[in-house]
């Protein structure tokens, strides 16, 4: 018994320092059955290689640790895989995304069922930021750290990875997963609505419910609710979704959302205590879906619109005909919300305590200074630099030996639209 | 850290603190850790990852510790933009380890506050404007006409003097020139 372990682990060693690192990805694939059965002496092995030199033969051990069906010591076993995550080579890794990225999962998970999430937080950062190729690629590893982040109430971390756009998925040998990338994005939108970034946080939102699908996932579903509530808080109304966004969401999903369908268009209407009784109406299926505080924040915000819409039609208005005319309880009140909109520059106004009036104004800005002028470079820059990164993208779409086959052997068909083409890769 | 506090390079604080906080992992960090954070937090106007930290703290700290639940009473308080309520929280003898950014919250919330009467008042009561700057009035009133602000001491009414328009960064002639040819060359490719 103890031979095979030592089988493994010259083997481990052998391949690892003349870098024979696929036929090693291959030998330790094959030998968990081997280490499965020698669990007891696992650790000796961990032990006995170098997390350094022998990264691939160390991340073997614990992907069968924690396949084991009643892990002796899951406290030992966190101990290593931290310590695994923190010291192993980036480099060696690389050949075995695949384990890597389930391990990493399973981690996560041990910390989530023993409810210590704030520990997991800080190896998975490690985790990613080493079998990332660059930075704007995203692994499956991203859902677990923002779904820890979000148990453990400590989103900081987590938006040093959703700030950047993501261009790349890493396949993960095919074990990347669509429900990873749902929910990388879906709990993304959550972190974001938590910390009040709401622009990013529709924009989570939109990326899940426009992911090319034929089938309804829940994610998206509750991803559509919040992005409902969310668009209405942001722009009034539910904005526009693009072209390729799939038919099941408008057949299948809306009609399971009704609640929020009545909600939406209540809101429309620009009546506060109507909203009011629509929330009452369903207050139920908001507190079961955990979205009241988001329906609570579009009362608020209808408020809001309200008070903007007023700007359209006077130019000055006293505090308590304003206060009339949206439903607010005192002039003291409206002054309240003006004040708060003048600071969020949601509307541009002034407040005349001596005559109780607020005077509107036209927005300030008229596009002339220097100010607007680099940040209209800054725009360009940004323009001009997703343009370079899509021609690139086309680049080597156009010139993969499967599109090249595929595009020139359906060439009487009908021509393939730009959505089919995304549907094929 | 100690050099951080001291030389009052408070965002350089914050992320040293946060970056603490994370390699205690589950098990929880010092009082003084928490209390430290949630100032910058404070001082930083970041009141969302106020509020998340304070959710996260263990609860026996938050019950040992009553300098962090004093914190916690300035963050309520701003959370709900009550002015008055904030400057009360923050009259409070801070400990050693919070002072310097507990007096640095109550200026930046004054200067914040002053700034925003500016914005969106044409005139306000004098005694409101002691509110929004935690004065007694007088001491206000005398503040604000050394501002150059108009008063008028029969109503008590002050006209704030507007904002001063942001400064406007310096453009390099020569090197502008250069990025708009970049932009050219890019639209005629």
């Amino acid at each position: 018994m103890a031979s095979s372990l030592e089988h493994y682990v010259n083997m481990v060693q052998t391949m690892s320092s003349t870098g024979n690192f696929t036929q090693l990805c291959d030998f330790i694939n094959k030998s968990s059955d081997t280490l499965a059965k020698n669990a007891s002496h696992l650790d000796n092995v961990y032990a006995t290689l170098d997390i350094q030199q022998a990264s691939l033969g160390v991340l073997g051990i614990l992907c069968v640790k924690f396949s084991l069906s009643n892990m002796p010591d899951l406290e030992t076993t966190l101990i290593q895989t931290t310590e695994f995550l923190a010291k192993c080579n980036g480099e060696h890794v690389r050949y075995a995304t695949d384990n890597y990225a389930e391990l990493c999962h399973k981690f996560a998970q041990a910390i989530i069922d023993r409810k210590m999430y704030a520990r997991g937080i800080a190896p998975l950062v490690q985790a990613i930021q080493k079998i990332q190729i660059h930075p704007a690629q995203l692994t499956s590893i991203h859902s677990s750290l923002c779904q820890l982040c979000l148990l453990s109430k400590n989103l900081k971390p987590a938006l040093v990875f959703l700030d950047i756009d993501i261009t790349d998925i890493s396949r993960e040998g095919g074990r990347f997963d669509a429900k990873d990338y749902l929910l990388y994005y879906y709990y993304g939108g959550m972190i974001y609505l938590a910390l009040k970034n709401y622009e990013r946080a529709l924009y989570c939102f939109e990326i899940v419910i426009t992911t090319p699908s034929v089938a309804v996932s829940h994610i998206m579903m509750e991803a559509y609710k919040k992005f409902t509530l969310v668009s209405l808080i942001l722009h009034g109304k539910i904005i526009s979704l693009p072209k390729y966004t799939p038919q099941v969401l408008q057949r299948y999903i809306k009609p399971l959302c009704q609640a929020y369908m009545d909600l939406a268009a209540v809101y429309l209407q620009n009546n506060l205590a109507d909203l009011r009784m629509t929330v009452t109406k369903h207050t139920d299926i908001f507190n079961r879906d955990n979205n009241m505080g988001l329906v609570k924040q579009c009362m608020t915000s209808l408020i809001k619109k309200n008070i903007q819409r007023l700007t359209k039609t006077f130019l000055t208005l006293s505090l308590a005909d304003m206060a009339n005319r949206v439903q607010l309880v005192s002039p003291k009140e409206a002054e309240k919300y003006v004040l708060h909109m003048i600071e969020d520059r949601e509307i541009f106004a002034t407040i005349n305590q001596k005559d109780g009036m607020v005077r509107f104004h036209d927005n300030p800005e008229n596009f002339n200074s220097p100010n607007m002028l680099l940040e209209l470079d800054k725009e360009m820059q940004r323009c001009i630099q997703l343009d370079e990164k899509l021609r690139d993208m086309d680049r080597d779409i156009a010139i993969n030996p499967q599109y090249v086959q595929k595009s020139s052997g359906s060439h009487d068909d009908d021509l393939p639209g730009t959505s089919g083409k995304i549907q094929a890769y | 850290m100690a050099a951080a506090v001291n030389t009052m390079d408070y965002s350089q604080l914050g992320s040293d603190l946060e970056r603490q906080e994370l390699e205690f992992g589950a098990s929880p960090a010092s009082p003084l850790l928490y209390c430290q954070l949630l100032a910058v937090y404070v001082l930083q106007n970041d009141l969302c990852n106020a509020k998340f930290l304070w959710k996260r703290i263990p609860l026996g700290i938050k019950q040992n510790c009553p300098e962090l639940v004093l914190i916690w009473h300035v963050v309520q308080k701003m959370w709900l933009k009550d002015y008055a309520g904030t400057y009360e929280a923050l009259q409070k003898e801070w400990s050693d380890d919070v002072k310097n950014i507990m007096l640095a919250v109550e200026d930046s919330v004054r200067a914040r506050a002053l700034r925003l009467v500016q914005l969106a008042y044409s005139n306000i009561h004098a005694n409101e404007f002691a509110t929004f700057v935690g004065m007694n009035v007088d001491k206000a009133v005398q503040a604000a006409a050394d501002a150059g602000w108009q008063v008028d001491n029969i109503t008590g009414i002050l006209i704030p003097k507007p904002l001063d328009p942001p400064a406007a960064p310096p453009i390099m002639n020569e090197q502008h020139l250069s990025v708009l040819t970049q932009y050219v060359t890019y639209m005629e490719n």
